[in-house]
């Protein structure tokens, strides 16, 4: 088995009082051992929601895992099925996770240290002093300059991207085999921002840890991904390698993407594209297909009915009617993705 | 840190002498004088006890004597009891009124914080409605209301404990929950507002990306943040409930402070107003201080901020 973790149609419901928003319709995508995987998509698309429903972080209520989703992970253990008290054990061990905002993601009134320690002293049963020479290397080990003394101060004795760089000490204290990261940049500045993904590419190469890591930056997932899922409006739209969804992309929305954040390779000044319009309301989504209301190409069956997955190549698939036999051949835009003739 | 609390104390003192003047000045542009009263004082016994008590002087003077006084901590002679003073009054009612304000405070605190830390665990079940009913019902309900009964069907009718008096530990539980049954319920409320806010927050899905388990979640990393608000009006509170309350007090006759609060305005007892006050006013000031030195043993933040290590 090698495979890390197997997420099979993961549904994810939020019930409110003005009715059921399903944030997740349907996630399928498998996570290789020692693989960085990347999820990108437009805010509210359900990234957030689909990494917390893998580490069981999602309230309920209200949320709801669908019946019908799983989570295989580490090839035994279906994460959807595993008792509150079971996944604890999971949690923190076998997974960890860093979050968007390292300003508000540590407690501010406990030592760092205590935030390190606590894990290991649950999972690995280490005594006290055991534990804080573990956290006191872990602090080394994410480029915590003098960790000896750093160990002893607060959260608020930080600089934002220490911080993030102790929230990476936890969550890999435990040596988990798969590393969950949110937005680990987005509240960082732009050049501490490519430390941090130094830092963890780094630390994937040494721990050899699984990685998801979710991002609006198409810079971060060719830094660090070796896959990307492209999630719209609670789906996958298109997942592939990075070669694939950056040179031979096939879904309209992906194309969109591309043509809205600025080119890895190109000096040239051309204009950045936004996707017009806004993502379909998860409280009743269309019937067909979720992009339709924005797409270009958009066809009469789209609207009619939802776009099977269709496989493009090996371990390359997208969901959308252009890939029908029968559809018609549409020249995508030529600027869309990197180098072209590469 | 001892020059943080140092510092504090010199700001303290500063304040009480402010509050001390204000005082005296706000007491002298009162109409009426303490003896207005009493009718059947010749003008010439007036003058004689205004002489006595040096309220024929220009006013610099007893201002310049009166704060000589209460810096060393003499608060001078009432005019309403002329055999006694103030010091004597205070000495003689607060030790009573401590008493009960603290064991009610204590149940307040202890009771409230338990209701509160429930009610937000059970957010929107039947327990946290529960709790929530509780906190509105003694919210609502006035010492007036809940006292006489208490002191009626459980101290009367049922002749489980007295119904009044100060005597013992029996006399005692009756106006503490009383007391405390307000405070009880602002607690509560404040605590589960608090610990819904804090339950919300990033750190606590981090520690629950841990693993750590509900108990340690709740315990070491909720409560903690979420007892802040409650520590920064505990100090007002406590000062509050302890220098007596009129209601209570008369209701189970407890011989305490609360009553003088109010008979000392209703007679002009100039000494008697501006010591309860000047007394009430270095016990909040205690307080507040206190409550910073707690603030900054819970919160790192505010340890680091006022420059104390
Ligand atoms: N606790 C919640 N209650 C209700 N709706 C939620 C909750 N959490 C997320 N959602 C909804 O789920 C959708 C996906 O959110 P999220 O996964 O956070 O998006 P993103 O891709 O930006 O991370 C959004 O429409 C959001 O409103
Ligand atoms: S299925 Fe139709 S609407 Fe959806 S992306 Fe493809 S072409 Fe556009
Ligand atoms: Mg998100």
């Amino acid at each position: 088995m090698n495979n890390i973790l197997e997420v099979k149609d993961l549904k994810v419901s939020f019930h409110t009082y003005a009715g059921e928003i399903q944030a997740v319709r349907g996630v399928t995508f498998n996570l290789k051992k020692g693989e960085a995987l990347a999820i990108v998509g437009e805010s509210g698309c359900g990234k957030s929601v689909t990494s917390q429903a893998i580490m069981r972080l999602i309230a309920t209520p209200p949320g709801e895992i669908k019946s019908g989703s799983s989570i295989l992970f580490d090839g035994k253990t279906d994460i959807v099925k595993l008792t509150d008290k079971e996944m604890e054990s999971v949690r923190g061990s076998e997974m960890g996770m860093i979050f968007q905002d390292p300003m508000t993601s540590l407690n501010p009134t406990m030592k760092v240290g205590a935030q390190i320690t606590e894990g290991l002293i649950k999972h690995q049963g280490l005594s006290k002093q055991a534990a804080r020479e573990r956290a006191i290397e872990m602090l080394r080990l994410v480029g915590m300059p003098n960790p000896e003394a750093r160990i002893d101060q607060y959260p608020h004795q930080f600089s934002g991207g220490m911080r993030q760089r102790v929230m990476i000490a936890i969550a890999l204290a435990c040596n988990p085999k798969l590393l969950i990261a949110d937005e680990p940049t987005t509240a960082l500045d732009v050049t501490i921002q490519a430390q941090i993904i130094d830092l963890m590419r780094d630390l994937q190469e040494k721990t050899g840890a699984s990685i998801i890591i979710i991002t609006h930056d198409l810079g971060v997932v060719a830094d660090i991904a070796q896959r990307v899922v492209v999630m719209y409006a609670g789906k996958v739209v298109e997942q592939g390698s990075v070669d694939d969804i950056f040179y031979n992309p096939q879904h309209p929305y992906t194309w969109g993407l591309l043509r809205s954040v600025p080119r890895l390779d190109n000096d040239e000044k051309e204009p950045l594209v936004p996707i017009e319009g806004t993502p379909p309301d998860l409280f009743a989504p269309p019937k067909g297909c979720a992009f339709a209301a924005r797409c270009p190409y958009a066809m009469e069956i789209c609207l009619e009915s939802d776009p099977e997955i269709e496989n493009v190549s090996a371990g390359h698939s997208a969901a959308c009617w252009l890939l029908h036999p029968n559809a018609p051949k549409v020249e995508r835009p030529v600027e869309v993705g990197g180098h072209h003739n590469g | 840190m001892l020059r943080f609390i140092l510092r504090r104390f010199a700001y303290g003192l500063i304040t009480l002498w402010v509050i001390v003047s204000l005082t005296f000045i706000l007491m002298h542009n009162l109409p009426g004088d303490p003896f207005a009263n009493s009718e059947k004082l010749t003008p010439e016994a007036r003058a004689i006890l205004m002489k006595t008590y040096g309220l024929d002087q220009p006013i610099w003077i007893q201002y310049g004597a009166y704060v000589k006084k209460v810096f060393s901590l003499d608060l001078g002679v009432s005019f309403y009891y002329p055999t006694r003073s103030v010091n004597e009054i205070i000495a003689g009612t607060f030790p009573t009124s401590a008493q009960l304000g603290l064991f009610a405070i204590t149940i307040a605190v202890i009771v409230g914080l338990t209701l509160g830390i429930i009610a937000a665990l059970n957010h929107n079940k039947s327990w946290d409605y529960f709790a929530m009913f509780t906190a509105i019902v003694g919210v609502s309900v006035p010492a007036f209301v809940i006292g006489p009964l208490l002191s009626y069907y459980v101290g009367v009718k049922l002749g489980i404990l007295p119904p009044a008096l100060w005597k013992g530990p029996e006399y005692w539980v009756l106006p503490t929950i009383t007391l405390s049954f307000t405070t009880l319920a602002t607690m509560a409320r404040m605590m589960r507002t608090s610990m819904l806010d804090v339950i919300n927050q990033d750190y606590i899905k981090t520690a629950k990306s841990k693993g750590l388990s509900q108990i340690t979640i709740v315990f070491k990393h909720t409560i903690r943040n979420a007892i802040m608000p409650i520590i920064t009006i505990l100090g007002p509170l406590t000062v509050n409930i302890i220098t007596g309350t009129l209601v209570v007090e008369q209701i189970f006759a407890v011989p305490g402070m609360g009553k003088h609060f109010v008979q000392s305005i209703s007679t002009n007892d100039y000494t008697m107003i501006m010591g309860l006050t000047i007394f009430y006013s270095a016990l909040l000031i205690l307080a507040i201080i206190i409550t910073d030195i707690l603030y900054g043993i819970v919160d790192p933040r505010i340890r680091l901020s006022k420059g104390g290590k």
